[in-house]
């Protein structure tokens, strides 16, 4: 019985458990995206986040993980991301220092370059927070989640394909009888 | 890395399966031109003066992309709602999918293997790499040229990804509930590469 608890499971008979993973990496990947200067990374984070999802999903399982697998994981990290995200953003001042921040930077851009950029009135209109909204935030996570939960299918895969694979199961052999040379 | 995993071939998907993989595919191409097209009408909308229009889309991509001008191509004379080496992986997504049924096919479902993967990465994380570290500022044809070429292959992970998802649903229903039902059926290949 023991042995049979040491192998590895066949692909058809384990449910790997997604949202320990899921949640680990959707939190980097949450605290990442939101602070100022590494946001310029982009989507990038949350495929990334995805990736470390598997990997840590990877870790926890003994079978070999299928992409249906990696999908689940990341889409469950990208949900988890957009949480993290809409919290830091709405409830910290996060959101605001990482808005300032860029608002900075094409400001710089501008006055190094020579170039003036007419939308910046419209865009610090655009990014400027005017204060706590529950509908608003409400419908940040909702949006949020939604595009997250698809890129982070992405890297959930991706990450399926770097990490996923584990040694073919070994079955344990049948006892050998005595043979019917001895006989 | 690339060890074909033999014990987790099976037959290809039946003609259910291809269905299901199909309509997926569709589902998937429309959405792709739809998050495509959301990108170059937000300008299009804000230089028409819809302005809340405008706002909401470019709201719905700023979680995604840093949006900055400067690094952003222009439609109607205002910046795109997503950045250049974004909006390079989103095009390159769609060129990806348009190329799937010819490369793949919906007869079977396997993830790129992971050399190709980190070949077509290369360009894009060094391109990125350079531009974190201050070693150059590359143009946006660059920062363009290496997400579409990234982007082209990424359709054929979320394919596989939703597609074995499918393909577990469409087993399910067949046949009374059973962990792993579609694993013994031949309709659960997706943990294969091609390599």
């Amino acid at each position: 019985m023991a042995i049979m608890n040491e192998l590895p499971n066949a692909p058809g008979d384990r449910k790997p458990e997604y949202l320990g993973p899921a949640l680990i990496a959707g939190g980097v990947a949450g605290v990442l995206t939101a602070v100022p200067f590494l946001s310029c990374l982009c989507c990038l984070w949350i495929i990334g986040g995805a990736v470390l999802g598997a990997r840590l999903l990877s870790r926890k399982t003994d079978a070999n993980l299928t992409a249906g697998d990696g999908a689940i994981t990341g889409a469950l990290t990208g949900i988890a991301a957009a949480v993290v995200v809409t919290f830091l953003f709405e409830l910290t001042p996060l959101g605001r220092i990482s808005t300032d921040f860029f608002l900075k930077v094409i400001e710089r851009w501008a006055a190094t370059s020579g170039q003036t950029i007419p939308q910046i009135q419209d865009l610090k209109q655009l990014q400027t927070r005017t204060g706590f909204s529950l509908p608003g935030m409400v419908i940040d996570l909702l949006l949020s989640s939604a595009a997250f939960a698809l890129l982070g299918v992405l890297g959930g895969v991706i990450g399926v394909s770097l990490f996923g694979r584990k040694r073919p199961p070994v079955f344990p052999q049948p006892p050998q009888g005595p043979s019917d040379a001895t006989t | 890395m690339d060890t074909p995993a033999t014990h987790l071939i099976p037959p290809a998907p039946g003609p259910e399966g291809r269905r299901a993989v199909g309509l997926l595919y569709g589902l998937t191409l429309a959405g792709t031109l739809a998050w495509l097209g959301a990108i170059f009408l937000a300008p299009f909308l804000k230089s028409r003066s819809a302005d809340t229009a405008a706002a909401f889309l470019y709201a719905f991509f700023a979680p995604l992309c840093h949006q900055l001008p400067a690094r952003s191509f222009a439609f109607c004379g205002y910046p795109l709602a997503v950045c250049a080496r974004c909006l390079g992986i989103y095009a390159g997504f769609l060129a990806g999918l348009v190329l799937y049924p010819s490369v793949r096919g919906f007869a079977r479902l396997a993830v790129p293997s992971g050399r190709l993967f980190l070949l077509l990465s290369l360009p894009i994380g060094l391109d990125y790499a350079g531009g974190f570290v201050g070693a150059w500022a590359s143009p946006m044809g660059v920062r363009l040229a290496t997400g579409l070429l990234w982007g082209s292959l990424l359709p054929f992970y979320f394919l596989t990804g939703l597609g074995e998802l499918a393909l577990r649903r469409a087993a399910r229903k067949g046949r009374p509930a059973r962990p792993g039902a579609g694993a013994d059926k031949g309709l659960v290949d997706s943990g294969r590469k091609n390599v």
